[in-house]
């Protein structure tokens, strides 16, 4: 089939990428503005519900919990109920990431972020580092049990 | 200590005077006698360049004493395929060995090693390299060329580049191709490695080859371009290299000189210890996203070349493509911050450059649409080995274009940053687009390089199949498996992934089997006796001398 007309149909493949991006761009925009605690952010001052203390270390996580118990290698968490995660790092860059979650932020020295989480299910997750941190960097995992 | 020293300073003085003696030879030799006869004595250096440049050349030994355009394309070409084998072997080293859950046959450490040095050698050695090749080999018939008389400094520029390489290749660095601040400043094989300043070292080496090449890719092509060709003729290979060549200047030096901050950190902290430890990542970033579209814009501009010809019609359109090389060269250098989400740059840079990004493949699409247009407008498309590195090129650039897409998108981003969904999406274009092209010009160029041989077609097609075949099961089961969570960079993982590794193995072992079909029907072919012209559809202007 010829395409005679040039321009038209320049024309009409530019304006359908844009008219796709630009939906993807402003549900983007939306998602960011509405929902900003389900992303990584810099730490505030008022998290939203209780809040944990994430530390990655060569080559572990760490987790404080209000009452001052601490795990590693286990996340302990209850359904329906929102946390926030206060992300730092003891050392090196780390990424602390729960797929079932969707959720992930980065470990920083000296820069400590927070994401919010809201576990629906009850069940046993798991989690990663997936920043490379150096040798054992695929170590650094462990289960998120949800109960 | 004392001895050590000492045998150091003797070491290193009795090298540099065999370094001076080699290069004092080396620049002596006049190797052009050899080609272009008794007459190249009366000729200045830059007129016996210019007639080199004009020659069909082909592979040889002798390249390495040359300075024209084409010879130092050669000797990029030559250096490139040996990198390309040696980034390829550390690749599938560490896809076997990630065959079970836990490290088999690599230690960690043997795996971080392999780790970062495909990474560098791929991006650096490979990439660029290519780039520099086919741009040096093809730019002079590309604008029919008047003057070549810059040789010395590509020459030098050659021994940089090839000098980095081999820093890189012997460093030892476990720090990966970011060289994250704090990480490499852990001076031990458990951290960055002990000997991360070669690495750095080398890579800045191969950034000054490369910016310095880039100002001369410009210079042949806005300067010295023949008189005959207007700038609305201008080839579209010569357009991408246009973009690529202004995004490595743009861009390039800012990474090297953070590189010198951090090479001087790993002996007195002082630079990014004090500012926010993200610094370096954002210095590495603002070169590191231009990176990966300098490695893919050259390829555009080949498809570019060799698709009408197979297609048997003009392109569909030349405006069209030539706006969406220079629209890609502006806004690729504007989204480096995708590389940084859920980092806590904060909400309003994110959505800046998620916003950038989904603007950037407006450009890409419309490369792609253009090539799809001319194959809709085609007559008898010719199913040679090139065209089919094309197709399967712009198949596979279309699938891991569409996952950019995706990880451009903060909330899907924090799905699958760092997983094997990232390392698929670029991996989809690397190895269809980038080391496709590359495939498909050495293919095309084949009679050229080689003096008149032809490579053997079922033996191409073979490497072809195995090619196409490897990415889809590697970069497929990636795919599925970076989206239910699978880590990269990682020595060992969680059982459940084991399947999407298995299938990756299989393919990463598929695309290794494949190059080295590649080489024996170079190597074979090239010792068969010469059947055909030394011509090709590429450089179809050359006047051979
Ligand atoms: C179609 C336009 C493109 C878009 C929207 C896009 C988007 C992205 C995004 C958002 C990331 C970050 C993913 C993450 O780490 O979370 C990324 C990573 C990457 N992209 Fe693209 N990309 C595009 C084209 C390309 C091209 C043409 C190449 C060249 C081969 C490329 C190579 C890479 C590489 C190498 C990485 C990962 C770097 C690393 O983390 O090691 N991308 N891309
Ligand atoms: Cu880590
Ligand atoms: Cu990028």
């Amino acid at each position: 089939m010829p395409l005679k007309n040039k321009l038209l149909v320049e024309v009409i493949w530019i304006v359908a990428v844009v008219a796709i991006l630009s939906w993807a761009a402003v549900s983007n925009a939306a998602y960011l503005t509405s929902d900003q605690n389900y992303i990584s952010n810099p730490v505030s001052s008022d998290p939203v519900g209780t809040v944990i203390n994430v530390t990655g270390y060569q080559w572990a996580w760490a987790f404080q919990y209000p009452n001052g118990t601490i795990t590693t290698d286990k996340l302990v968490l209850k359904a329906n109920t929102t946390y926030t995660l206060v992300v730092n790092s003891k050392d090196v860059i780390h990424d602390f990431y729960i797929p079932a979650f969707g959720v992930q932020s980065y470990a920083v020295p000296g820069h400590p972020n927070q994401v919010t989480i809201e576990p629906m299910k009850a069940g046993t997750y798991i989690f990663e580092c997936v920043e490379y941190c150096g040798e054992l960097h695929y170590e650094m995992r462990g289960t998120v049990v949800v109960t | 200590m004392g001895f050590s020293f000492v045998l150091a300073v003797f070491g290193s003085t009795i090298a540099a005077i065999i370094a001076m003696v080699f290069l004092l030879y080396y620049f002596s030799m006049d190797y052009r006698r050899n080609l272009i006869g008794e007459s190249a004595s009366s000729l200045s250096r830059e007129q016996s360049n210019l007639l080199l440049s004009r020659m069909r050349r082909e592979i040889s030994f002798s390249a390495f004493f040359m300075d024209d355009s084409k010879s130092i394309g050669i000797r990029y070409l030559i250096t490139t395929v040996i990198l390309f084998f040696i980034g390829g072997l550390a690749g599938v080293g560490m896809r076997i060995s990630l065959w079970y859950p836990f490290p088999t046959f690599l230690t960690p450490i043997q795996y971080n090693i392999l780790l970062t040095a495909h990474g560098t050698i791929m991006l650096y050695g490979f990439a660029v390299g290519s780039i520099l090749a086919l741009g040096y080999y093809l730019l002079p018939s590309a604008n029919m060329i008047e003057r070549d008389n810059l040789g010395i400094v590509n020459s030098i520029m050659y021994w940089f580049f090839l000098i980095g390489s081999l820093f890189i290749i012997f460093s030892r660095s476990t720090a990966s191709w970011y060289f994250y601040y704090p990480l490499v400043d852990q001076l031990s094989i458990a951290g960055g490695g002990s000997y991360s300043f070669f690495t750095l070292i080398g890579v800045s080496l191969i950034q000054v080859a490369a910016t310095v090449s880039s100002i001369i890719f410009l210079k042949m092509i806005f300067l010295d371009r023949n008189k005959s060709i207007p700038v609305s003729k201008i080839s579209l290979f010569s357009w991408s290299i246009v973009s690529s060549a202004v995004l490595i200047i743009t861009s390039a030096p800012v990474s090297t000189i953070a590189n010198g901050y951090l090479i001087y950190d790993l002996i007195n902290p002082v630079f990014f210890q004090g500012s926010s430890v993200l610094t370096y990542a954002i210095l590495f970033w603002f070169w590191g996203h231009p990176l990966v579209y300098v490695a893919i814009l050259p390829a555009f501009g080949l498809i570019y070349e060799m698709l009408p010809k197979y297609a048997g019609v003009p392109l569909y359109s030349y405006r069209a493509g030539v706006f969406s090389l220079l629209l890609l060269m502006v806004f690729s250098a504007l989204v480096w911050g995708h590389h940084l989400f859920n980092s806590g740059l904060g909400t309003i840079w994110d959505l800046m450059f998620s916003t950038t990004s989904f603007i950037v493949v407006i450009p890409s699409a419309m490369s792609v649409f253009n090539w799809i247009a001319t194959l809709w407008t085609a007559r008898g498309i010719r199913l040679t080995v090139p065209m089919l590195f094309v197709l399967n090129g712009i198949i596979d650039f279309i699938i891991g274009g569409v996952v950019g897409v995706y990880s451009a998108d903060v909330g899907l981003n924090a799905f699958i940053h760092g997983t094997y969904a990232i390392t698929s999406h670029f991996h989809w274009i690397f190895i269809g687009m980038t080391a496709g092209m590359a495939f498909a010009a050495i293919y095309v160029l084949f009679p050229t390089l080689t003096g008149g041989r032809t490579y053997n077609v079922p033996l191409a097609k073979v490497h072809f199949y195995l090619n196409s075949v490897g990415t889809i099961l590697m970069s497929g089961f990636w795919l599925v498996g970076g989206f239910e969570g699978m880590p990269r960079r990682v020595a060992g993982y969680f059982g459940i992934f084991q399947t999407y590794q298995d299938v990756a193995a299989i393919g990463g072992v598929i695309l290794g089997i494949g190059f080295l079909i590649f080489l024996i029907n170079f190597a074979y072919s090239a010792y068969q006796a010469p059947v055909m012209s030394n011509d090709n559809s590429l450089e179809g202007e050359v006047q051979p001398i």
